[in-house]
């Protein structure tokens, strides 16, 4: 237990927790004055981008991970129901995880020999005669290159809780009669409800925390994250600070949501 | 039912083709002649792997083999990531193993770990920032094995916890009822039954390490890691195929990784479910 608690609180809770009072000082060029001041918070609520930045923000993030469900719950719905063989699943879900464990970078430029002017989709529609189309340097290239890497994360959780739902209580629905569909949704949908949920809070923060993908593809688009990141690479740590704060906040109901109605607890112990 | 079901499965198929489409690319054009990243090849060379350089030539024209930046980051990496493995072993199967008993706390402790995967890499990464500033301290190995190793133990917790033998704690309420000594208990009883489980999560421990940028680039100093320095390269370089003949290099090694990791994870498999 102690090493977790360790490790978490040291890695975790304290640097976080710094965040707070750094976003009540003053800044003045070059470095950080601790005299309380509420002008870090007041210029950015009243900044004239702000409002367009976080609708951005929750756009891009709550499309990536209504998106993701439409793919990841198939998917896992057809790993838990219909592929019985096990290796061949654990196969498949080890194989879903490479995207994911590629190079940052190296995921990001990949694209572009798939969506760039001369990349394989123009390729292949200027052979069929077509116009070459733009793909890269827009949110359709930053939907696709999340979607490759978050859908991952949306799926898993949804199929830990498909494998804990108990056969009898389908085959009982069968036997009353129920029909294909109640099956579907007042025993399958609703029983993956804790994995679903936890899927979204999942996709959800990765997206927000992720400030190097917009910052390449987005086409100019501007997030939360990646106005944390330019404020903190030019040292305005007061100003990031009290952005960082807005995020926190997103994070602690996110967790809240995890807690109480995805029961994540429940998906992993518990039983 | 029959059509839906082989749709379904078409789905899964499409969907794994998708994700790996742009990785095939990578590897495909990594041996392309030109050095714009375009359909169709010129040729199949492999100069961006092994060509002797012949002057000075731009970065992004120098080959695998002669850039001497990306052996020091890839030799840094690899130690990086190694001590982020084991460390992430220990955390998650201490941690792993305290969940399972009814003791005070332990939902507390299941959501501070889960805090480190939940709050946004950015916000960490800042605050880490200012706290070692604050400290006075200088951003060494452990600060970025730490700000890893955060990330990497909840990943670790889910995996292994969600694939515990639902009767382990009866073997080892049995073995202490037969006053085995804790010590051997972990022994002879429970490392046996969760090796498979300690080993992968070791091994995921090392890959989401080996990718990581969003955190580990607060932590950036001296010689970077891997995705650091591929990071930086790619913001002042144009992107030739030197880069892809990087990126296949470096995901051939997840990629062993993780066939390594399904081989493991499906023998625990074949005896459940």
């Amino acid at each position: 237990m102690l090493p977790g608690l360790a490790t978490s609180v040291l890695g975790v809770i304290i640097p976080l927790l710094i965040l707070v009072p750094v976003s009540f000082y003053k800044f003045r060029f070059p470095t950080v004055i601790p005299e309380f001041t509420l002008t870090n918070y007041v210029g950015y609520i009243f900044s004239a981008q702000t409002a367009s930045i976080l609708l951005n923000t929750f756009g891009l993030s709550g499309l990536t991970c209504f998106l993701a469900f439409l793919i990841g719950y198939p998917v896992a719905y057809t790993l838990t129901f219909k592929i019985r063989n096990a290796v061949l699943k654990t196969y498949i879900i080890s194989l879903l995880m490479v995207p994911f464990l590629i190079d940052w970078s190296i995921r990001t430029v990949a694209w572009i020999s798939v969506l760039g002017v001369h990349g394989f989709i123009n390729y292949m529609l200027s052979s069929a005669g077509i116009e070459p189309i733009r793909l890269l340097l827009s949110p359709v290239s930053l939907y696709v290159i999340w979607l490759q890497t978050y859908t991952l994360f949306m799926m898993f959780p949804i199929y830990l809780a498909m494998q804990r739902i108990d056969p009898d209580y389908i085959r009982a629905a069968q036997v009353l009669r129920a029909s294909p569909r109640r099956v579907q949704y007042d025993i399958i949908f609703k029983l993956s409800m804790p994995g679903i949920v936890t899927g979204f809070a999942f996709v959800f923060v990765s997206t927000l925390g992720d400030y190097v993908t917009p910052s390449l593809w987005a086409g100019g688009i501007q997030t939360l994250g990646l106005s944390i990141a330019s404020y903190a690479g030019n040292y305005l740590w007061p100003q990031a600070s009290a952005m960082s704060m807005i995020m926190l906040v997103m994070t602690l109901v996110v967790m809240y949501l995890l807690v109480t109605v995805g029961k994540i607890k429940k998906l992993l112990y518990e039983r | 039912m029959g059509i839906v079901d082989n749709l379904l499965k078409l789905l899964v198929i499409a969907f794994v083709g998708l994700i790996y489409l742009p990785a095939v690319l990578v590897v495909i054009l990594s041996f392309n002649q030109s050095s714009a990243i375009a359909f169709p090849l010129t040729g199949l060379t492999l100069d961006w792997y092994v060509k002797k350089p012949v002057g000075y030539e731009y970065a992004a024209l120098v080959s695998l083999l002669y850039d001497w930046g990306f052996w020091d980051a890839l030799r840094n990496s690899v130690t990086n990531s190694l001590a982020v493995a084991a460390l992430t072993a220990v955390i998650v199967t201490s941690s792993a193993l305290a969940l399972r008993h009814r003791v005070r706390g332990r939902d507390q402790l299941f959501y501070l770990i889960l805090l480190g995967f939940i709050v946004p890499g950015v916000t960490l990464g800042l605050g880490s920032t200012i706290l070692y500033s604050v400290l006075h301290m200088e951003y060494s190995f452990w600060s970025v094995v730490l700000i890893n190793v955060v990330y990497t133990v909840p990943f670790g917790l889910i995996l292994m916890m969600s694939r515990f033998d639902p009767d382990l704690v009866e073997y080892e309420r049995a073995a202490s009822t037969l006053r085995a000594a804790p010590i051997s208990v972990f022994r002879r009883i429970t490392a046996p039954l969760i090796r498979w489980e300690i080993i992968s999560a070791t091994i995921f421990g090392f890959l989401l390490s080996w990718g990581e940028l969003i955190r580990t680039g607060f932590m950036l100093k001296g010689t970077p890691v891997l995705s650091v320095y591929v990071y930086t390269q790619l913001s002042v370089n144009p992107l030739t195929p030197k880069f892809y003949a990087m990126g296949t290099l470096i995901s051939a090694v997840s990629f062993v990784g993780l066939v390594i990791l399904g081989f493991l994870l499906s023998r625990g498999a074949g005896g459940q479910r």
